[in-house]
């Protein structure tokens, strides 16, 4: 059951830096016909990285002590002392980033060229972090292997 | 000059100011973890929680107050020193954050 919490934390986030490309290139190509996708992929861009936010943060709290024992016992204990450290903290900020993208896309993005380039940068803020904190997770899946395998010898 | 609506750069403002007040709170909990980060444990059984809890309502509430500055017509900025502000708030956020645990 815990993996299965887990798996579903990396799919919302996957799905979150999809739907952030799609909404990237969306924006690029604007107009009048498209504006009601965007302000419709925003939305699901905030939804996504809310859900992989409370999914990995029932994970985090109630089953991650255990892996986090294994990585600081391991030879990869900055997996944890760095990157889980980093990436919970810095998550938050992706999650105030997503929540306001919506906020951002309301703007006409078909006329408004600062609407536009702005929604551009907060996307693309959007990706490059989730994909920073995408691999902070493999590393930490990395460290509790690592840890592991040094356990069973 | 074109403009963009009150509510986009005052929460936009507030994002780019949230984003380093909480880098600035995870440098000051983890500094003082019998007082700041047991606080912050007790109100919520975790840091984590009331670390994102604060952001949140932080987020909202300066967002919320620099729209209503200029009586009612919101901070006023041009699209692109928004977007100036957002990305600089965000990297230094990021940075102190990083910075810290890679030196802590």
């Amino acid at each position: 059951m815990t993996e299965i919490i887990l798996m579903a934390h990396v799919l919302f986030g996957m799905l979150c830096i999809v739907a952030g490309v799609w909404l990237f290139v969306d924006v690029l190509h604007a107009n009048e016909a498209n504006q009601g996708r965007i302000r419709t992929m925003s939305m699901a861009v905030a939804v996504l990285m809310w859900l992989a936010y409370l999914v990995g943060g029932y994970w985090y709290l109630n089953f991650y002590y255990v892996d986090k024992a294994i990585i600081l016992k391991g030879p990869w204990p900055f997996a944890h002392t760095f990157f889980m450290e980093m990436k919970e903290h810095v998550a938050i900020m992706l999650l105030l980033l997503v929540t306001y993208l919506p906020i951002a896309a309301a703007n006409n993005t078909a006329v408004n060229k600062g609407a536009r380039k702005l929604v551009l940068w907060v996307v693309g803020l959007i990706v490059l972090i989730g994909i920073a904190t995408d691999g902070a997770g493999a590393i930490i899946g990395i460290g509790a292997k690592v840890g592991l395998l040094v356990t069973k010898g | 000059m074109e403009t963009i609506s009150k509510y986009t750069v005052s929460f936009g403002a507030s994002l780019a100011i949230t984003s380093i007040l909480s880098a600035l709170l995870v440098v000051l909990k983890e500094l003082n973890e019998n007082s700041v980060l047991a606080w912050m444990k007790g109100l919520t059984s975790h840091h984590w929680i009331t670390h994102g809890l604060f952001m949140v309502i932080a987020f909202f509430a300066i967002g919320w107050g620099l729209a209503k500055m200029n009586n009612g017509e919101g901070l006023k900025m041009t699209p692109e020193r928004l977007v100036c502000m957002i990305a600089s708030g965000v990297v230094i956020g990021g940075l102190i954050i990083s910075g810290f645990y890679l030196v802590d």
